[in-house]
């Protein structure tokens, strides 16, 4: 009897996993001193705080459909987006994230776009097989669907902008989560 | 040890690890395939089927966007109840529902609304397949590919004769091989 019903448990399982995610959001707490930022101050404040603990809020407007191990918060108005990506101990970012208020606590990264990576951008574009983790996630409305055409232009652009800068290089930062907590 | 003996182990082997990871092989096939049409461009997402509408609304007057106009927009849209937050952006504003999404021009009250679906069971198949956990899974996968590699090896010495590795067997693998080759040269 208990061989018979063997296969069925086991699916049982697998349904019962599949209902029960997306409850674990534990509250987020951070220390006195670390830093609080906002969306609407981070692009410039951001240089402050690399590899240092931030706490930041605001909505969701996007989660990384390919693994969910990206998404970009606004507060108000889309023209300024914050990337966080997950750390060791998220799984991902579902996408019914989108459109909640949400507490992140993470470690802020710097990556610095210089004329190397965007010469090796460039050659990986060129390949037959695109790699989609090459390149800037931008966050921007249909980012991930650009087409190779699209991303040559955009690493122009980006040459463009270090030119003007003055700097050999340009400084994208995100935050990559230790925690974080779906505000109600 | 006798050809009899290593047969009789090759067969056990090949029919336990068939059971043992009978479980593993459905929930990445059946992935893959998902996978496979999401990365072709047939899925517009792996974990949700997502179905797409427009219609027109009434505009915003003086483009007063505030959260009366958006409870008018959600009851032309029928999705009063389904709000979660909205932003503005350029000329559009978001707002975001529990089942999906809508778009609406303010200049005209075009809407474009984005209807959004779990795919059950298929969503948690796809965190295995991208291995989202990590850890330890890491190396449960690993062993899973590894006892792949047997079954594919061991496969190939359970029959013997005209259906064996030494005859049938030896043209149907060949070709097996050989389509993987030919995609990559037409391809690469």
């Amino acid at each position: 009897m208990f061989r018979k019903l063997l296969p069925l448990f086991s699916l049982g399982l697998i349904i019962l996993a599949s209902c029960n995610q997306g409850s674990k959001t534990p509250a987020v707490a951070a220390a006195e001193d670390t830093a609080k930022l906002t969306v609407a101050s981070f692009d410039t404040s951001a240089y402050r705080y690399v590899d240092k603990p931030v706490l930041i809020e605001g909505t969701v407007l996007h989660t990384c459909k390919h693994s969910g191990k990206r998404m970009f918060l606004v507060d108000g108005t889309d023209s300024i987006r914050v990337e966080v990506t997950t750390g060791s101990d998220i799984v991902k970012f579902d996408e019914t994230l989108v459109g909640s208020r949400v507490r992140v606590l993470g470690i802020l990264k710097e990556e610095r776009i210089d004329e190397k990576y965007l010469s090796e951008w460039e050659n990986e574009i060129k390949k037959p097989k695109e790699n989609h983790e090459a390149g800037v996630h931008t966050g921007a409305i249909g980012h991930e669907d650009q087409t190779s055409q699209d991303k040559l232009n955009q690493i122009n652009e980006l040459r463009a902008d270090i030119k003007k800068s003055g700097k050999d290089h340009l400084s994208f930062y995100s935050i990559e989560t230790i925690r974080f907590e779906e505000l109600k | 040890m006798q050809r009899k003996t290593l047969r009789r182990w090759n067969n056990a082997l090949h029919r336990d690890l068939g059971y043992l990871f009978f479980g593993m092989t459905l929930i990445y096939a059946i992935s893959g395939i998902v996978l496979n049409h999401f990365k072709s461009g047939d899925f517009a997402h792996p974990d949700y089927s997502k179905s797409y509408w427009e219609f027109k609304v009434s505009p915003p007057v003086e483009g007063k966007t505030d959260q009366a106009y958006i409870d008018k927009v959600l009851a032309e849209a029928d999705e009063k109840g389904h709000y979660k937050s909205h932003i503005l952006s350029g000329g559009t504003l978001k707002v975001f529902l529990t089942t999906g999404s809508l778009s609406v021009n303010l200049k005209d009250g075009s809407t474009f609304q984005e209807k959004r679906q779990s795919r059950y069971i298929i969503k948690e198949f796809n965190l295995l397949h991208y291995n989202n956990f990590k850890k330890l899974y890491t190396w449960y996968s690993d062993i899973y590919a590894i006892a792949l590699i047997l079954l594919a090896i061991t496969g190939l010495f359970i029959l013997r004769g005209k259906n064996g590795i030494l005859s049938r067997g030896a043209w149907l693998t060949a070709i097996g091989i050989i389509i993987p080759a030919l995609f990559l040269l037409l391809y690469m």
